[in-house]
């Protein structure tokens, strides 16, 4: 809870409140911005816009 | 007062905020040092971002051989050189290739949530995967304070229902002796 109540801490969530989150927070952070010296399809579920250029040494 | 859907959209602010980050196994050949190709990938700080995120990247049995990927507390590197990290240690339990995804999530859901007593202790949690086995770390701030380490191996068991022995090794005995360095704590 958020709270004036008790003055513990805090911000503990159980596992099974947390995973109630999971099926509706499925979009990535608006500010997300993944490094262009990550490459993002090792990392990435999703296809993503990725700005930086490709490397095209192996061609 | 608030209406009942700004409340509903209130998001669930984290009591601390984590990083992710991520070592790119591809990268890693081209790069001369060990762990100069880890990188930041992004810091959450609500329960809201972290299920973002998390159900949009890879899940450990889908990221290649050779990549490491971490979730540490945001301004601790996952790194035995930053100086939060260097006094400290980690419990470790291996996994057959493929197998870790649920006791990654539960270790994530249980760093985020504050759910060990020694929160305070820990610095974060890495997955290094191998082209044979999993590896998923708690790594924590202060080797030498027995009690909080052993009460956080203990919690970590409990969350992931595991019941195999695990083992602590202090950051500076891996330095020492790599791959012989001995658990300094066993649970």
């Amino acid at each position: 809870g958020d709270g004036d109540g008790d003055g513990v801490t805090s911000r503990k969530y159980t596992r099974d409140f947390l995973l109630t989150f999971s099926e509706q927070c499925t979009d990535l952070p608006v500010n997300f911005d993944i490094g262009p010296d990550i490459a993002a399809e090792t990392l990435m579920s999703v296809p993503i816009a990725i700005s930086h250029h490709v490397d095209r040494e192996s061609y | 007062s608030k209406s009942l859907s700004t409340i509903l959209h209130q998001p669930h602010l984290l009591e601390h905020s984590w990083t992710f980050w991520f070592n790119n196994p591809s990268a890693k050949s081209k790069q001369a040092a060990w762990g100069s190709s880890i990188r930041p990938v992004h810091t959450f700080g609500t329960v809201e971002e972290f299920w973002g995120l998390y159900n949009n990247i890879h899940h450990p049995s889908k990221l290649l051989a050779g990549a490491d990927f971490h979730c540490f507390k945001h301004k601790i590197e996952p790194k035995w050189e930053d100086p939060i990290c260097a006094n400290g240690g980690k419990w470790t339990i291996s996994f057959p290739r493929g197998k870790s995804d649920t006791s990654w999530l539960y270790t994530l859901l249980a760093m985020i949530g504050e759910q060990f007593d020694n929160g305070d202790e820990i610095c974060g949690a890495v997955v290094n995967v191998r082209a044979k086995q999993e590896k998923i770390a708690i790594w924590t701030k202060n080797a030498s304070n027995e009690s909080a380490q052993l009460s956080i191996g203990r919690q970590w068991k409990e969350f992931l229902d595991y019941n195999d022995s695990i083992g602590f090794i202090v950051h500076d005995d891996a330095i020492k002796f790599d791959r012989f360095a001995k658990n300094r704590y066993t649970i």
